[in-house]
């Protein structure tokens, strides 16, 4: 059978991606993914002192520079022999970094999703939580995005009852926009909802976007690999990695590796050779979250699956921020000196951004930054892969007709080119 | 409806996200119309832009570093620029990587802003010279970037200086609205992070006395900035953004080497001395300590 290509500019990502779709016959057998020039933040990094990496590495992205933020703190303090850090600092930066996981999926969501599936809404709708979700962030780390204020110790500012106060109205409106937006219901009763009609049944644009994709008879499509990945740990999230048979609870960063390939400024990276998928439908299969394992049981590890992963951390967020918020006690200290950086060391910094595991490597040299290494969760999910060793969405867009949503199914692992080409 | 054309190079996306955050967003956006932007809906898809079939663009706004020989899809980046930069009444450099290279400008050869790399004048759009003006940050304040397009959209007259930034919003510094600032003038050169009190000018590479900026005029997100919260300014809208050792204050003879503003050498250590022998106590002492 003749085989066609059609090289296709995937836009309105974070950035640009190019799939080189190769078509037999009427369906894709083969699909390339390929990020642009790379704008080499890693050597960037190279020579300066440690702390500029906090300056730094926020610039790698837009809208998760924040998550980059606190993997570079985590890798820095990860140097240090021995270290102290509040717990309230360790929670207010908690509370920071799910902040912004909110809003990238009220974005993702509405500007990226919804126009897929001919839904028209307003745009208001993502940036109306995204403002609160701002100020929240700036309230307690100065501003959004871009700000440093996660140092090795603790936290650059001290944070006061009264901006606590501010802090809990912008909450309040949070989850008020959840329910009036985009589900109809009780957040802690939506927790524990383990039933797809049920949530189909509710008003908001969360099951009608649902039920579009069942009217369209999309809701198989995109299926993948079925094989996921957490790195990140936190008072939310849980590490592992779940297949179809089994799950496993210690991961070991040492099977973690890297290789650069042809045509693409994106690295190739697996663990103990083989590829996963990470991000919300990874975290909550996991986490073994009730709606999503019972979306997976009918549906697979389809798009289906993955778009209500994605939008179902948003009550959970909420309620762990209403939680944290509950626990913070302002009497500890913002900051604990944690004495010079070590001159010769190498550190680690992982943390679950919004598209999945995001991992820092610093190596200090004399006082240096000699080597960094940033991989993110997009050269997982849309990895460019050889026909014998597919990546996430490489997989989920074969078999695929040519009158197939591909874009959606591609989208619907949220692409961060930005991140990939750091 | 004024029009409006986003182009990126190399960016991080950090100025199309920081402009949703505008909080006058939803009525500002009624003014104007995107035939294209990386994040929102808008006219024409970026392969149409490509093709040149954007027309009539009032404001090109160029986002991110740009790379010699850097292709998107299929045309020379430049030679977008060129083609739309003709047409626009208008060229804004939008953050500091367009304006002037930025960070990623250090990662390779032959990347720079519109105009210059750093301080450098370059020749290559200098046709475009008077029709442009400079708005950068990392990234840039949305009502910096939403209010230099309000102004242009009434025809208002904006001073500029001579890298061509709007004077009403980089003629401040970054140090003016601060409320460490008492700090400063009373030179208390002792600042810790996680506290309310201090002036992070002494040791901790604050450069917010000598950053052309309004982060501490108008609030970050409405209500913050980085020097309120207790980190340095980087000195992001400078042509030298970013300048080594980020967190630590350069120094001659225990003396933070750069000085504010235009403020003579001489004349700040004159101050300084004053300043320092009368210690006051308040200043000594937790804001928050019950009394």
């Amino acid at each position: 059978m003749a085989t066609r290509t059609r090289l296709e500019l995937i836009e309105k990502i974070e950035g640009e991606a190019q799939v080189l779709y190769e078509y037999e016959g009427e369906r894709i057998g083969f699909a390339q993914i390929r990020f642009l020039s790379s704008r080499h933040i890693e050597k960037i990094l190279e020579g300066r002192d440690p702390m500029d990496a906090l300056s730094i590495n926020p610039r790698v992205c837009g809208i998760c520079g924040h998550a980059h933020l606190i993997a570079t703190v985590r890798a820095l303090e990860d140097c240090y022999e021995a270290i102290k850090i509040s717990d309230k600092a360790l929670k207010i930066r908690e509370m920071t970094l799910s902040l912004e996981l909110l809003q990238n999926h009220f974005k993702w969501f509405y500007l990226t999703i919804l126009p897929l599936l001919d839904i028209e809404a307003p745009i208001e709708r993502a940036l109306e939580p995204s403002r609160l979700a701002g100020e929240m962030i700036a309230l307690l780390a100065g501003q959004y995005p871009h700000n440093s204020y996660a140092i090795p110790g603790g936290i650059t500012g001290e944070i006061t009852p009264v901006d606590l106060l501010e802090f809990r109205h912008r909450l309040e409106q949070l989850k008020e926009i959840f329910r009036r937006y985009l589900i109809d219901v009780d957040l802690d009763y939506f927790v524990r909802c383990d039933r797809i009609e049920e949530m189909l049944g509710k008003k908001g644009d969360l099951p009608q976007a649902m039920r579009t994709i069942l009217d369209l008879g999309w809701e198989r499509m995109g299926q993948s690999l079925d094989r996921f990945i957490v790195f990140g740990e936190s008072g939310f999230f849980i590490s592992g990695k779940s297949t179809a048979t089994r799950m496993r609870k210690h991961l070991d960063l040492r099977y973690l590796k890297e290789e650069k390939i042809q045509k693409s400024a994106a690295r190739l990276v697996a663990y103990r050779g083989r590829a996963y998928e990470t991000g919300p439908l990874a975290r909550a299969m996991v986490m073994k979250t009730p709606l999503i394992k019972e979306a997976h049981r009918r549906y697979k590890d389809s798009l289906f699956s993955r778009i209500l992963a994605r939008v179902c951390e948003v009550p959970r967020l909420l309620r762990y921020l209403d939680e944290t918020l509950q626990k913070l006690d302002l009497s500890q200290a913002a900051w604990i000196d944690p004495g010079p950086m070590p001159k010769e060391a190498k550190g680690t910094g992982v943390v679950e951004a919004a598209r999945g595991s995001l991992i820092h490597q610093i190596e200090i040299e004399e006082g240096k930054i000699a080597r960094y290494r940033i991989v993110t969760p997009t050269q997982w999910n849309l990895g460019n892969g050889s026909r014998d060793n597919l990546y996430p969405a490489q997989k989920a867009l074969i078999g695929l007709h040519r009158n197939d949503p591909a874009e959606l199914v591609f989208k619907a692992f949220d692409v961060c080119s930005v991140c990939t080409t750091k | 409806m004024m029009r409006l054309l986003w182009l990126s190079a190399l960016a991080c996306n950090g100025n199309a996200h920081a402009l949703l955050n505008y909080p006058g967003f939803k009525v500002w956006q009624k003014e104007f119309e995107w035939l294209y932007h990386p994040l929102l809906p808008s006219e024409y898809s970026f392969k149409e832009v490509e093709k040149g079939m954007a027309e009539g663009c009032d404001v090109l706004l160029v986002d991110g570093t740009l790379e010699e020989g850097y292709v998107k899809y299929r045309r020379p980046y430049m030679e977008l620029l060129e083609h739309y930069g003709k047409q626009a009444h208008h060229i804004v450099t939008v953050g500091t990587c367009a304006t002037f290279g930025g960070i990623f400008a250090q990662g390779g050869k032959g990347r720079s802003g519109l105009h210059f790399r750093g301080d450098e004048r370059l020749d290559i759009f200098k046709n475009f010279w008077q029709k442009s003006i400079s708005l950068p940050g990392c990234p840039v304040q949305p009502e910096v970037l939403a209010g230099t397009l309000s102004l242009l959209k009434r025809k208002t007259d904006i001073p500029l200086d001579p890298l061509r930034r709007p004077k009403y919003y980089y003629a401040y510094t970054v140090h003016d609205g601060c409320i460490r600032n008492e700090y400063f003038e009373y030179k208390i050169d002792e600042h810790r992070f996680g506290r309310l009190e201090g002036c992070m000018f002494y040791d901790h590479g604050c450069q917010g006395t000598y950053t052309h900026g309004s982060c501490n005029k108008i609030l970050w997100n409405g209500l913050g900035s980085k020097t309120r919260n207790g980190q340095p300014c980087m000195g992001c809208t400078e042509p030298d953004f970013p300048k080594e050792n980020l967190w630590q204050t350069p120094k001659h003879m225990g003396i933070p080497a750069r000085m504010p503003l235009g403020v003579p050498r001489r004349a700040y250590l004159s101050l300084a001395g004053i300043a320092k022998a009368f210690r006051i106590e308040r200043f000594y002492t937790p804001l928050m300590k019950e009394e």
